[in-house]
């Protein structure tokens, strides 16, 4: 589903060039789970914008779905993103001004769902996340778990063929951090790619494998599964 | 989506409360004023333009050389209207137009009213309908009258007028062949009734001489004949008429007539124009400094907004539907706003006619009005929105959802420029205000050459010429009135001047312009004029005074008499006058230009004006009782009517003393709204800045430092809007002081007050915010963060 060839990104300022990826390789298949840990600015986050669309390498290649979208520009990202890849935050990201049912609804309203499938899939998915009875309020009124649920539910409504999670349990408790770990477990037993940004080695655990990066290249894999 | 966007709206208006107060306020200020200055503008540019036929619709002109320069004036010799009519093919109507005020009576019901004179053409030419009476026909008869319907009630109440008869002067009978609806505010006539041309003779008014240019005179050319085809046909009338060979003749469009009426050289140099524009620009600057206002205040809280953005963006969201959301939000403050402004100028719209002497009003029923009001408020949002939209939907959510993103604090933003074009503006007002106010002070101040208070004037109407001796020493021997003399005009009014005066080594070619003014006698002892040489006319003492003139000091000069007193001046058929005396140039017309050169002719002329100087020792009510019962005794059917000189001289500051006013209302207004803002702004960036002043305050740093700290960015914009403004208010008010030739010197404390005023306004603005940051607990600030 993913390759990247010889990806670089760098990050100049008037004095500094720091090298964010370094000729990083690899490649994710479709249905795989997949943790990427490394210390502090070792290039985790980067990696993880560039394959969500969100930022552009300097050099290399990303192919998604087989297709080079390293050169492609803001329309083209976002087209190809509102319809492919879903989101989860550590700082779970919500809209405080819109409610949980708002919060959800917001990517169908971007890919001009009608009203009444938005309803009916939107009310779908925060059942199967269990926060059906926290629609209406805001996520001011939840708690982190909670707000996250809301924020997976976001990522998921579209139903995206791959879930990018940057530290999506640095936020949490240890319980509720089980519970969403276990949330993308499911979703990803029901077939989305799932790459996960993350620290801990316990949620790294739940992934089929592990790629350890340092000073914006991987080091090493672990296979899991 | 646009429900989404809406809710988000509706919800940041309502979460963010004092933030959206400050906002719809200060844009509903500002579109309030601007409304207001838009219903003005057009009102003038409106001025006249109803008339049906209008882009046929001339007034004939005259243009000569005087003094060396060449001068244009709209009145007209009385036979030029008939002649326009018979021999010349290009013209479809001409009527003549002068204003007369007579008693109107109907049975024992006596007004004083005011009317026109004119050809049965006028209500061909114009488009003043006549609710009752053919228009064609109305005032084909000599004793026919067309009256307003305004007119009609006051002296019919609610009978019906038409066909009834109108007694005028108590000496002619007309009947009502029309009733007119009243005039529009928007014209520049101004009349109750219309009487024919034929009265004119009646009251011999009326004269075929081509040297006396007392009459307006209008034309409807023929479809397809143009100003520029009548100009060369009718360049030549008047020469053609007469001995004059040096006056030509020319047409003035009716869609020039209320803007463009300023004539140098010849030609059409501006007029009022000049003030529309300059309304325009300040109405654009205020709406412009209301939406800076939404600008600034929404960009310094995009780091509010920014996670919004970056999550949409995420989610789908492209920077062309971000720009259209916040687009829309600005339209929606706007329109909100909008609102609010339609409340403010509905209540203030009496006061601001008051202070624009109009009478304007809001179309509510004009679809015309709601289709403008509704793209003036689209295109407030726009450009409120604009900037915000663009700059808010460029963040990158990837530092905005990383934490990372923090708003510029460059040394140059485009906020502190909106913030210094803000200022400028307000700072630049106050100086034009002051300077403005200077300048009526100034021309207040300056000696008009005779004594203003106490003097009193009316009109000669009926019977007062008749009684005149007889009122006259009735009035005296009252002891309410201690002088009296019979004038040509108000002593507050130039009505008359002439070029046709010779004498004892005049330059035959030179063609020298005066005023005119005649008296009976007792002009200096009523009206307080010093008599600088000779002395007063005085026609009981010396018999030959009917003949006799006074100069004023200006006409001497340009006489260039070395003795004048003893000079005979002759004018044409008038005969031969004497000088016996010379008075100083006293103030007749503009107190802010050079006194013209003046001729004051003795008893031999004409009088329409008698001038009453009150006893100062008894109190003016008491005067003014008995004087008006000495007229009723004597000319009993005409409602005395007395006038001020005081408050008369008064009037010719009107136009100074509106513009200072407006002047000083938009400064206010510019400055509310600036404040407003920079409050809001302060707000934020106390805010904003709350972990540094926290730290501040743990490392030791004083109240007053962190105030200081705080302030002096604001402050330092302000300086550097003053030191804009100066240059630009200076070059203003020193264009503006050039139409004036006795103008105050712009002087250097106008410029300091300013500043300190600017500066004590800025200070009063941030320092709540600054003082409130200042004083907060720093471990709550630090454990905020």
């Amino acid at each position: 589903m993913i390759n990247i060839t010889n990806l670089q990104k760098f990050y100049r300022t008037e004095e500094v060039e720091t090298i964010a990826l370094n000729n990083l390789s690899f490649g994710i298949k479709e249905g795989e789970f997949v943790a990427i840990m490394g210390p502090s600015g070792c290039g985790k986050s980067t990696l993880l914008n560039i394959l969500g669309l969100l930022d552009d390498p300097d050099d290399g290649s990303y192919l998604f779905n087989g297709i080079e979208v390293a050169k492609f520009n803001e329309r083209k990202r976002s087209d190809l993103r509102k319809h492919n890849i879903g989101f989860v935050f550590q700082s779970f990201n919500l809209i405080d001004e819109l409610t949980v049912f708002e919060n959800v609804e917001l990517p169908l309203i971007y890919t001009k769902v009608g009203a009444a499938e938005r309803k009916r899939r939107v009310e779908e998915v925060l059942d199967k996340m269990q926060i059906m009875h926290r629609r209406n309020h805001f996520p001011q009124q939840l708690s982190g778990g909670q707000q996250q649920r809301v924020a997976v539910a976001r990522a998921v409504v579209n139903n995206p063929k791959l879930i990018l999670a940057d530290e999506p349990t640095g936020n949490l408790d240890s319980s509720n951090g089980n519970d969403v770990m276990q949330l993308l477990t499911d979703l990803n037993e029901q077939g989305t790619t799932i790459i996960m940004v993350t620290h801990s080695e316990h949620d790294a655990r739940y992934t089929h494998r592990i790629i350890r990066m340092l000073d914006g290249q991987a080091v090493t894999e672990n296979i899991l599964v | 989506m646009l429900k989404n966007y809406l809710k988000v709206a509706f919800r940041n208006l309502w979460k963010k409360k004092g933030f959206s107060f400050i906002n719809i306020t200060g844009l509903s200020i500002g579109m309030a004023s601007a409304v207001l200055i838009l219903l003005w503008i057009y009102s003038e540019i409106s001025f006249d333009q109803f008339h049906e036929k209008s882009e046929r619709i001339y007034q004939m002109y005259n243009r000569s050389v005087f003094d060396g320069k060449l001068w244009c004036w709209g009145t007209t010799p009385k036979p030029m209207g008939a002649a326009l009519r018979k021999d010349y093919p290009q013209v479809e109507n001409a009527a003549r137009v002068t204003q007369g005020t007579f008693l109107t009576s109907v049975g024992e019901k006596h007004l004083n009213s005011s009317g026109y004179l004119t050809d049965p053409d006028f209500l061909k030419i114009f488009s003043f309908p006549l609710l009752k009476g053919d228009a064609a026909r109305a005032l084909g008869k000599a004793g026919s009258i067309v009256i307003t319907e305004k007119l009609a009630q006051k002296l019919f109440g609610e009978a019906d007028a038409f066909g009834k008869v109108i007694r005028i002067d108590s000496i002619a009978q007309f009947t009502v062949t029309g009733i007119m609806k009243d005039l529009p505010a928007n014209t520049r006539f101004d009349f109750e009734f219309l009487l024919p041309w034929s009265y004119m003779k009646t009251i011999g008014w009326d004269d075929n001489y081509w040297g006396n240019n007392s009459v307006q005179t209008y034309v409807l050319l023929k479809p397809g004949v143009t100003e520029a085809m009548a100009n060369n046909r009718f360049r030549n009338i008047t020469k053609s008429h007469s001995d004059t060979k040096d006056i030509e003749v020319f047409v003035h469009p009716i869609t020039k007539w209320r803007l463009y009426s300023k004539f140098e050289n010849g030609q059409i140099v501006g007029g009022r124009i000049g003030v529309v524009r300059l309304f325009g620009i300040i109405a654009g600057f205020i709406l412009l400094i209301a939406c800076i206002n939404f600008m600034n205040l929404s960009t310094a809280r995009s780091e509010k907004r920014a996670k919004e953005v970056g999550i949409r963006k995420v989610v789908g969201a492209q920077k062309g539907l971000l720009v259209s959301q916040f687009l829309g939000e600005s339209i929606l403050i706007s329109l909100l706003a909008g609102m609010v402004a339609m409340i403010i100028v509905q209540l203030s719209l009496s006061g601001f006619n008051e202070l624009t002497d109009k009478h304007l009003s809001i179309p509510y029923g004009s679809v015309l009005f709601w289709l403008a009001s509704l793209v003036f408020v689209m295109l407030t949002g726009i450009i409120a929105g604009s900037y915000p939209a663009f700059y808010l939907s460029a963040y990158k959510p990837v530092s905005v959802l990383k934490g990372t993103f923090k708003a510029a604090h460059a040394l140059v933003t485009p906020r502190k420029i909106l913030v210094v074009m803000q200022f400028t503006f307000a700072i630049g007002l106050i100086i034009c205000t002051i300077i403005v106010n200077q300048q009526i002070r100034y021309a207040q101040a300056r000696e008009t050459g005779y004594k203003k208070d106490n003097l009193v004037y009316t009109f000669i109407q009926g019977d007062v010429e008749k009684h005149y001796t007889a009122i006259s020493n009735e009035l005296l021997n009252s002891g309410a009135v201690t002088s009296i003399t019979k004038t040509s005009a108000p002593i507050t009014q130039k009505w008359s001047d002439s070029w046709g005066y010779s004498w004892k080594g005049k330059d035959p070619n030179a063609k020298l312009d005066f005023c005119i003014y005649n008296v009976d006698g007792n002009f200096a002892k009523t009206t307080g004029l010093r008599i600088l040489r000779g002395r007063d006319i005085d026609v009981k003492t010396y018999p030959t005074d009917s003949n006799a003139m006074l100069l004023n000091e200006a006409a001497v000069k340009i006489m260039g008499f070395k003795d004048p007193i003893g000079q005979t001046v002759t004018n044409g058929d008038d005969g031969k006058w004497h000088v016996v005396g010379v008075i100083p140039d006293f103030i007749l017309s503009s107190p802010y230009e050079p006194v013209s050169p003046m001729i004051v002719q003795g008893p031999k002329a004409w009088f329409n004006v008698i001038h009453l100087r009150l006893n100062s020792a008894r109190a003016t009510s008491d005067n003014l009782a008995k004087t008006e019962a000495i007229f009723k005794k004597y000319n009993p059917d005409y409602p005395p009517a007395f006038k001020f000189v005081d408050d008369e001289y008064g009037h010719k500051f009107a136009e100074e003393k509106r513009i200072g006013t407006l002047s000083g209302l938009f400064a206010g207004l510019t400055i509310v709204i600036s404040c407003l803002g920079l409050f809001a702004l302060a707000t934020y960036m106390a805010e904003n800045r709350i972990k540094e002043i926290g730290v501040r305050k743990v490392l030791g740093a004083s109240v007053s430092s962190i105030t200081t700290l705080l302030s002096t960015d604001f402050l330092k914009l302000v300086c550097i809007s003053f030191v804009v403004a100066v240059p630009l208010a200076w070059w203003g008010m020193h264009t503006w002081l050039q139409s004036y030739t006795y103008r105050v010197p712009i002087s250097i404390w106008v410029f300091a007050v300013t500043g300190v005023i600017s500066v004590f306004i800025a200070v009063a603005t941030i320092s709540y915010q600054a003082i409130k940051a200042a004083i907060a607990n720093p471990v709550k600030s630090l454990r905020t963060e």
